[in-house]
C-alpha cells in the first residue's frame, strides 16, 4: 500500500509540471500583458512601467521565466502578485478556507438530498414521485448558477429572511462564538444552495441509475431467495454496492466545485478564491493565476489519489496495488 | 429511512436561516437606530494601501481620507484650497514654490507633521524605483522639483522653470517619513503597506484612520478624533464615527444591495435611473444628477505611417484618415442623438469639445458640432473623390479602392458595442464598407500602443482637471497620441502648433491667458478631427435621504467632512 501511494504520489509530479506550464504558455500567448491596462492611464508614463516590469522581471524568455517560477515554486514561494505586491501564497491563503467551506457545504448538500432522493426514486421506478422527482431535478440542472443566484437574492430581498450577499454580517466582530457561527452559516445558506443544485440532479440521477441496475444483479435475487427482509436487501447489498462510483466522484468533484464557486462568489459577493482569480485571470496578473492553477491541480489530484485510496477500503474487491481491478 | 435522513439534513439548515435571520436585520429596523456610519460600495478589492503606488480607482478611494494633500481641490468651483498648506505664494516668474504648513495636524500616531514629510514624499515620488503616477505629472522637462526645507513648517518646491499646472497637479497623499523613510532608503519603499498589512500601521494625517480589511468583504475606517479641521463652530470635523466600504463584484448585486438598504450610496447605470426615481419616496433616497462625464468617448482614425507604409507601399488608408473630407463626412455621419437615446437612455449629450463642459476653466463653449446629416456626409465624400464608380454598393477613393475598413472597441462594454453598432449602419449608408468587430481590452491595448495594426477605434479617455495631465494624448511625442504615437518630430502643421500650444499653456502663469491656448488646442482638434467627438453620459448619483450636508459632484465630493447621518 505504501509504495502504491508514492508511486500515485511520484506520478503527480510531472502532471503538475505539464499543467503548469501550459498555464504558463496559455497567459503567454493572451493578447497583451498585466501592464497593459497601465499604458492607456494618461498619468503613467512608460519609464514606470519599464521599471514595474524589470522589478517583476519580465523581459526575459518565456522557459526561463517559467523555470524561475518553477524553482521558487517547489521551495513554495509562488511569487508576488503583480496587482497587489504582495505574495500569491498570503492571497490565497486569506481566502481559500472560504471558498473550501462553501465547495464542501455545497456538496454536502447536493449529496445529502441527492442521494437519498435517488434511492426513493429507484425504488419506484416511473412512479408519479420518480417523474416529478426527476422533472425538478433537470429543471434545476438547466438553470443556469448566476441566474438562480440572482432569483434566490431577489427572494433574499422581498422576504428578508436571507442576507443579500456577503460572508458575514457587519457587526460580526461584535457577536458571541455561537452567533458567529450561525451568523456565517445563514450567510452560507444560499451560496450553498446555488452551488449545489447544478449537481445535484446528474447525482441523483446516476444514483438511481446504479440502483436500478443492481437491483436486477443475481446476488440481489439471491439475498431476496435468501428470504431477508426487503430493508435488509436494500441497504445491506443494493446500496453499498451502488455507492462505488460516488467515491470516484467525489474525487473529482472537489476540483470541480472550486471552479464552478468562482461565479456563484462573484455574484453573490463571497470572500473566496474565485473572484481572486477571476479577477487575476483579467487583468493577465501571471503569478496570481499561476498560484491557482497549481492549487487547483494539486486539490484535483490528490483528490482522485484519495478517492482510489477509499475505494480500496469500501471494496475489498478493488486492490490497485497488483496493477488491476479485480473482478 | 429517507424521511429521518431528509430532515436530519434540513432541520439544521432551516434552523440555522431562522435563528440567523436576526442579526441581519430588516432595512427598516437597520435605520431605525441609526449610527454615524456611511456605508459605500466598491467593485473590487484594493490593491494596496500604498497612496504612491495607488493604479486603480478602488485602492485610490479606499484610502483617500486617511491621507491629506497639500492643497486640495474644491469640486464646485474647481480652485484649489488650502489642506495641509495653509497658504501658499510663488515668486513673480513661477519657478519657486513657498508652502506654509499647518501647525496643528499631526500623524495617526501622534507624531507631529513636519516640513520634513513634504520633502521626503517629494523624495519617493521621484525615486527611481518607485513606480507611481504622480511622477510624470510632476516631472517639468525631464527634471524632477527640488524642495528646500525651510524650517519645520514652510517649505519650498524650487522648478526648472514656470510650470503653471503644478498647484492643480499636488493632489499626492503626504507620506510620513518617520514610518516609510527607512523604507525608501533601503528599497523596500514598493513593499511596503500592501494589503496585508495590519491596518493600525497605515499611518496618515486624514480625517479618518484605517481600522479593518476583509479581503472581499470591507474596508473600514473610523474617524480620526485628533483631525486638525474643525467647522464653524468650532467642532472638530469630521462629523461621521465610521465609514465602511463594502466590496461588491457585481453591479447588480451593487443595485439589490442599495435597494435594501445595505449601503447609503450608488452611482446608477443609465438603465437603473428612471427606477430608482420611481421607488425614490418608498426608498427615500435621493437620485440626484450630478453632471456630465469628465472624459471623452471618440472615434479615432490610424494615421500612423509606421502601419501604412509598409516596403515604400503607401496603403491607401492612410490617405484617407488624413483626409478632412472623409473624417469631416464621418463626423457628419455620427448620430449622437440617437446614441444618448439608445445607448444611454436618453441620460447625456452631444460632445463637442474635447474637454468637457464640466471643466469649467477651460472647456472650450464656442465650438460647432458636427450635426447629424447624411447628405452634407455624402456631398463631402462626393468633393473628395468617394464615389461608388463601379456600381457595387461601395464608395471607391479616386484611385479606385472601394473604401473598407475596420471598426474596434473593447468587448464588454454594453455602451460602447451599441454606439459602434450605430456607427456601422450610418457609415454603411454613405456606401463604407465597415467591418465592426469588438476586442479584448488588452488587445486593443496591444494595438494602440505597439502592433499600431488598426484603423478606426472607438476609444473613452477620462479627464483631468488639469489639462497639461493629457499632455500624453495631445503632445505629438507621447504616447498615447493615439492616431500617431511617439512621434520623432510633428508630422503636421497642426500637431507641431499643439505642442507649442502645450508648452506655452504650461509655463503661463495667468489662468485666463492660459485658458485661450487650451481652447485653441480644442480648436484644433474639432477642425482636424484626429479624436472623433460622440456623446457625453450623464451621472447620477442615489443615496439614502438621511444623509446629511452629501454633496457629490462629477469631480469628487465637497467637503466629504461635514456628511452625517440625519438623527430622525
Amino acid at each position: 500500500m505504501g509504495s502504491y501511494l508514492l508511486r500515485r504520489l511520484a506520478h503527480m509530479i510531472p502532471l503538475l509540471v505539464g499543467i503548469t506550464f501550459l498555464a504558463f504558455l496559455v497567459i503567454d500567448l493572451a493578447p497583451g500583458d498585466y501592464f497593459s491596462a497601465l499604458k492607456m492611464n494618461p498619468s503613467i508614463s512608460p519609464d514606470v512601467i519599464a521599471e514595474m516590469q524589470r522589478q517583476f522581471g519580465y523581459g526575459d524568455p518565456l522557459v526561463l521565466r517559467y523555470l524561475k517560477w518553477l524553482w521558487r515554486a517547489v521551495h513554495l514561494d509562488l511569487g508576488v502578485s503583480l496587482a497587489y505586491r504582495v505574495s500569491v501564497t498570503g492571497l490565497i491563503a486569506a481566502r481559500a478556507g472560504n471558498t473550501i467551506i462553501l465547495a464542501l457545504a455545497s456538496m454536502l448538500f447536493s449529496w445529502t438530498l441527492a442521494i437519498p432522493i435517488g434511492i426513493v426514486v429507484a425504488l419506484r421506478p416511473n412512479s408519479v414521485s420518480d417523474r416529478l422527482l426527476s422533472f425538478v431535478a433537470f429543471f434545476g440542472m438547466s438553470l443556469p448558477n448566476f441566474f438562480l443566484a440572482f432569483l434566490l437574492m431577489f427572494l433574499a430581498l422581498r422576504t428578508g429572511w436571507f442576507p443579500i450577499g456577503g460572508s458575514f454580517s457587519i457587526n460580526y466582530d461584535s457577536l458571541p462564538l455561537w452567533g458567529r457561527l450561525v451568523d456565517r452559516l445563514h450567510h452560507l445558506c444560499l451560496p450553498m444552495i446555488v452551488l449545489g443544485t447544478g449537481g445535484m440532479a446528474s447525482l441523483m440521477r446516476l444514483m438511481r441509475a446504479n440502483i436500478l441496475e443492481i437491483k436486477q444483479a443475481d446476488f440481489v435475487r439471491t439475498a431476496r431467495a435468501k428470504g431477508l427482509s426487503e430493508r435488509t436487501v436494500v441497504c445491506k447489498h443494493v446500496l453499498r454496492n451502488a455507492l462505488n462510483p460516488f467515491i470516484t466522484l467525489a474525487g473529482y468533484e472537489l476540483g470541480s466545485l472550486l471552479g464552478g464557486a468562482a461565479l456563484v462568489e462573484a455574484v453573490m459577493n463571497l470572500q473566496g478564491l474565485g473572484t481572486l482569480m477571476l479577477e487575476a485571470v483579467r487583468s493577465l496578473d501571471v503569478y496570481l493565476v499561476m498560484g491557482s492553477v497549481l492549487m487547483g491541480s494539486v486539490l484535483l489530484l490528490t483528490g482522485n489519489v484519495l478517492a482510489d485510496l477509499a475505494l480500496t477500503l469500501v471494496d475489498p474487491r478493488i486492490d490497485f496495488t497488483r496493477g488491476r481491478v479485480g473482478a | 429511512m429517507r424521511s429521518p435522513l431528509l430532515l436530519a439534513v434540513l432541520v439544521p439548515v432551516l434552523a440555522a436561516c431562522q435563528s440567523g435571520s436576526e442579526p441581519t436585520a430588516t432595512p427598516v429596523a437597520a435605520k431605525s437606530h441609526r449610527a454615524q456610519r456611511l456605508f459605500q460600495a466598491a467593485i473590487s478589492d484594493p490593491k494596496t494601501f500604498n497612496p504612491l503606488l495607488v493604479v486603480d480607482y478602488t485602492s485610490a478611494s479606499a484610502i483617500s481620507d486617511i491621507f491629506d494633500t497639500l492643497v486640495r481641490i474644491n469640486p464646485l468651483t474647481t480652485e484649489a484650497e488650502p489642506a495641509l498648506a495653509e497658504r501658499w505664494e510663488h515668486t513673480a516668474e513661477g519657478t519657486v514654490y513657498t508652502f506654509h504648513l499647518r501647525h496643528d495636524a499631526r500623524w495617526h500616531d501622534g507624531q507631529p507633521f513636519t516640513a520634513a514629510d513634504v520633502a521626503f514624499t517629494f523624495d519617493a515620488i521621484f525615486d527611481e524605483h518607485v513606480p507611481n503616477s504622480s511622477k510624470h505629472t510632476l516631472t517639468i522637462d525631464g527634471q524632477r522639483i527640488k524642495t528646500e526645507i525651510v524650517d519645520d513648517y514652510t517649505i519650498r518646491l524650487i522648478l526648472p522653470r514656470p510650470f503653471a499646472p503644478l498647484i492643480n497637479s499636488l493632489g499626492q497623499a503626504i507620506l510620513p517619513k518617520h514610518i516609510l523613510g527607512p523604507a525608501l532608503e533601503n528599497g523596500t519603499f514598493t513593499q511596503q503597506w500592501g494589503i496585508n498589512t495590519a491596518p493600525e500601521k497605515i499611518i496618515g494625517t486624514g480625517p479618518y484612520r484605517m481600522t479593518r480589511y476583509v479581503p472581499a468583504q470591507f474596508v473600514e475606517i473610523r474617524r480620526n478624533p485628533d483631525y486638525w479641521m474643525k467647522d464653524g463652530g468650532g467642532h472638530r470635523l469630521p462629523y461621521l464615527d465610521a465609514q465602511t466600504l463594502l466590496i461588491v463584484p457585481n453591479q447588480d448585486t451593487l443595485y439589490l444591495k442599495f435597494i435594501s438598504g445595505q449601503i447609503d450610496v450608488i452611482s446608477p447605470r443609465p438603465e437603473e435611473v428612471a427606477e430608482l426615481r420611481a421607488k425614490a419616496e418608498q426608498l427615500k433616497i435621493a437620485v440626484q444628477e450630478i453632471g456630465l462625464d469628465t472624459g471623452t468617448t471618440f472615434v479615432s482614425f490610424n494615421r500612423n505611417p509606421r502601419h501604412y507604409v509598409q516596403d515604400g507601399k503607401r496603403d491607401p488608408r492612410l490617405s484617407w484618415f488624413t483626409d478632412l473630407h472623409f473624417l469631416r463626412a464621418i463626423a457628419h455621419a455620427i448620430d449622437k442623438q440617437t446614441m444618448i437615446v439608445n445607448c444611454l437612455n436618453g441620460y447625456g449629450k452631444p460632445a463637442v469639445a474635447e474637454i468637457s463642459e464640466e471643466n469649467q476653466l477651460y472647456h472650450n463653449p464656442n465650438l460647432r458640432d458636427y450635426g447629424y446629416d447624411l447628405d452634407e456626409a455624402r456631398r463631402l465624400l462626393q468633393e473628395g473623390g468617394y464615389i461608388d464608380r463601379d456600381g457595387d454598393g461601395i464608395i471607391e477613393d479616386s484611385a479606385g479602392n472601394p473604401v473598407e475598413f475596420s471598426l474596434n472597441t473593447n468587448a464588454g462594454n454594453q455602451v460602447r458595442e451599441k454606439m459602434c453598432s450605430i456607427l456601422k449602419e450610418d457609415w454603411t449608408k454613405l456606401g463604407m464598407k465597415v467591418n465592426y468587430r469588438p476586442l479584448d481590452f488588452t488587445t486593443i491595448v496591444e494595438k494602440v500602443d505597439h502592433t499600431y495594426d488598426w484603423d478606426a477605434i472607438l476609444f473613452a479617455l477620462t479627464g483631468t482637471l488639469e489639462p497639461n495631465n493629457g499632455a500624453n494624448v495631445y503632445r505629438s511625442s507621447g504616447n498615447l497620441h493615439l492616431w500617431n504615437p511617439n512621434q520623432p518630430e510633428p508630422a503636421t502643421p497642426w500637431e507641431a502648433e499643439i505642442d507649442a500650444l502645450l508648452e506655452k499653456g504650461s509655463r503661463e502663469m495667468d489662468v485666463a491667458k492660459r485658458r485661450q491656448y487650451y481652447w485653441r488646442l480644442q480648436e484644433i482638434l474639432s477642425e482636424q478631427l484626429p479624436m472623433i467627438q460622440t456623446v457625453r453620459q450623464t451621472r447620477f448619483m442615489a443615496y439614502a435621504t438621511y444623509l446629511k450636508n452629501f454633496r457629490p459632484t462629477v469631480w469628487g465630493m465637497y467637503r466629504p467632512e461635514l456628511i452625517r447621518v440625519s438623527e430622525d
